[in-house]
């Protein structure tokens, strides 16, 4: 067992509480799953932890009619739980349930999941992209929202003093899907991930995760299907057009090297595309 | 910091690193030695134990966030003179254990998905062990064996676990 240290934790259980901790330099300490490995990656535990667990708020899904409200603390097994069934988040629930293993993803928190930095195969990262989620955020200056194409780009800097608080998600979606490629068939992390969603406009949203260090809308397959016939989301053509405008650079990694993640996309799409066609809301 | 809470039934308190991986505290300080810590990355599932009965990864639960909650090990399934829990003693009837080291980890994972999944099916009992690795057995024995200890229960009448869990 390691030497005892003499360590800050705060189980706040109000967000003041968290962020006059965070304003003392705690780190935010959700389920651990990525913050209890830090030693593994020769990193030191912080000095001072703030846990989030406790703040009633943080750990809740709310269902409304027109959108639903993720809190920051709540879980991949409680986030597919709550959505299971909801028509549109077919992709946001196949992601909280294929990620990781069940006992990690009873601990793993939404918020973790996409404030990990540096953890490039984040499942939620594609699968909220497609669904244009807002990111809540508490600041030293007050709640803040952002788009989540934008909070992905500037978490480094974002989460010096902040905390996630909830994720916000429009119901505008009429299917989606989440297609993730392991090595092994479960259990490990990702090579690739295509998630994709059809909003009431029928129009065809993608994103890929994994591939590069962060996760992004792939907005020239996007453009380039958009621009040919509305009806014709056909498997085999989308993977024509993904190969054309495969404009991703595939990050080396100990498990695959680069050039193997971008490969694998037009595969990932095709499947992607067959798996939303099955879903209630195009078949 | 003191860290408080209830250990296969019997109160706990730790003194030290709120961030001190449970394993540890389970088997340096209570020697309750049948929880394995083989990764300590989340990948095996050998250190499974159950926190509100709920099966996760000790390894990866630092002792500062269990505070007020109740943890089952291994140990504390069946102990002593009492029966075996209903998988364990299926798992023993099939001669399903190899060299172990896996088992701990697997039947804390699988008592609580029985509990919960009394009508589970081959590919649901095998999506549930994704998180529990052995190196021995090459898996089908020990599917086997939850499959037949869950028939048994629903002939029985019985949910698994509702014994002693
Ligand atoms: C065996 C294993 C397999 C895995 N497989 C996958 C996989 O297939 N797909 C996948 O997506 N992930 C996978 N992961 C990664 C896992 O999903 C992440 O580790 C997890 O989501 C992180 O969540 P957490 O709650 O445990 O975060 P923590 O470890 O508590 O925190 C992670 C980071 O985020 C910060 N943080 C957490 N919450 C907030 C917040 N609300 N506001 C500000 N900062 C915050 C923390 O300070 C820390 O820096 C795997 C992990 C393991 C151990
Ligand atoms: S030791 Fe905890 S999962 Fe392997
Ligand atoms: S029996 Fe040896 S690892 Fe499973």
């Amino acid at each position: 067992m390691a030497p005892s240290v003499e360590r800050s934790f705060t189980a706040a259980s109000t967000l003041e509480e968290a962020m006059a901790a965070r304003r003392q330099g705690a780190a935010v300490l959700a389920g651990g799953t990525w913050m209890m490995r830090d030693p593994l990656r020769g990193v030191d535990l912080p000095g001072a932890v703030v846990a989030l667990h406790r703040i009633p708020a943080l750990s809740k899904v709310d269902i409304e009619p027109d959108h639903v409200v993720i809190g920051a603390a709540v879980t991949h097994a409680v986030l597919g739980r709550a959505l299971h069934g909801a028509a549109g988040f077919e992709g946001l629930v196949a992601a909280a349930e294929g990620a990781a293993n069940p006992g990690i993803r009873r601990i793993a928190t939404v918020g973790g999941n996409l404030c990990a930095l540096d953890f490039a195969a984040a499942d939620l990262a594609p699968a909220l992209l497609v669904c244009e989620a807002t990111v809540e955020l508490e600041t030293v200056e007050g709640p803040k929202l952002l788009g989540i194409s934008d909070f992905l780009k500037d978490r480094h800097a974002l989460l010096t003093e902040a905390i996630v608080t909830r994720i916000h998600v429009r119901r505008d979606l009429v299917a989606s899907a989440h297609i993730r490629l392991p090595l092994r068939k479960a259990g490990d992390y990702p090579v690739a991930i295509v998630s994709l969603a059809v909003d009431k406009d029928k129009r065809c949203r993608i994103a890929v995760g994994s591939v590069e260090p962060v996760a992004r809308r792939w907005t020239a397959l996007e453009q380039a299907m958009a621009a040919g016939p509305a009806s014709a989301l056909d498997p085999e053509r989308t993977a024509e057009l993904a190969l054309e405008h495969n404009d991703f650079q595939g990050r080396d990694g100990k498990e695959v090297e680069g050039w193997y993640r971008r490969q694998v996309l037009p595969p990932l799409v095709k499947r992607g595309v067959a798996a939303l066609l099955k879903t209630e809301g195009l078949a | 910091m003191t860290v408080t809470f209830q250990l296969n039934g019997e109160d706990c308190r730790f003194h030290g690193d709120p961030m001190t991986p449970l394993v540890d505290i389970l088997r340096q300080e209570r020697f309750l030695t049948g929880t394995k810590a083989v990764c300590r990355e989340g990948f095996c599932g050998a250190c499974t134990v159950h926190v509100d009965d709920e099966a996760v990864p000790s390894c990866l639960r630092p002792v500062g966030l269990v505070q007020g909650c109740a943890v089952t090990t291994i140990e504390g399934l069946s102990s002593g003179n009492q029966p075996l829990h209903p998988l364990q003693a299926a798992f023993e009837a099939a001669d399903a254990v190899q060299c172990g080291m896996c088992f701990p980890g697997m039947v804390m994972s699988l008592s609580a998905f029985v509990r919960d999944n009394p009508h589970a099916s081959r590919p649901e009992i095998k999506a549930a062990m994704v998180g529990n690795i052995c190196r021995c057995t090459g898996y089908e024995r020990i599917v086997d064996a939850v499959a037949d200890c869950l028939d048994q229960a629903r002939k029985a009448g019985q949910l698994v676990g509702g014994i002693h869990v």
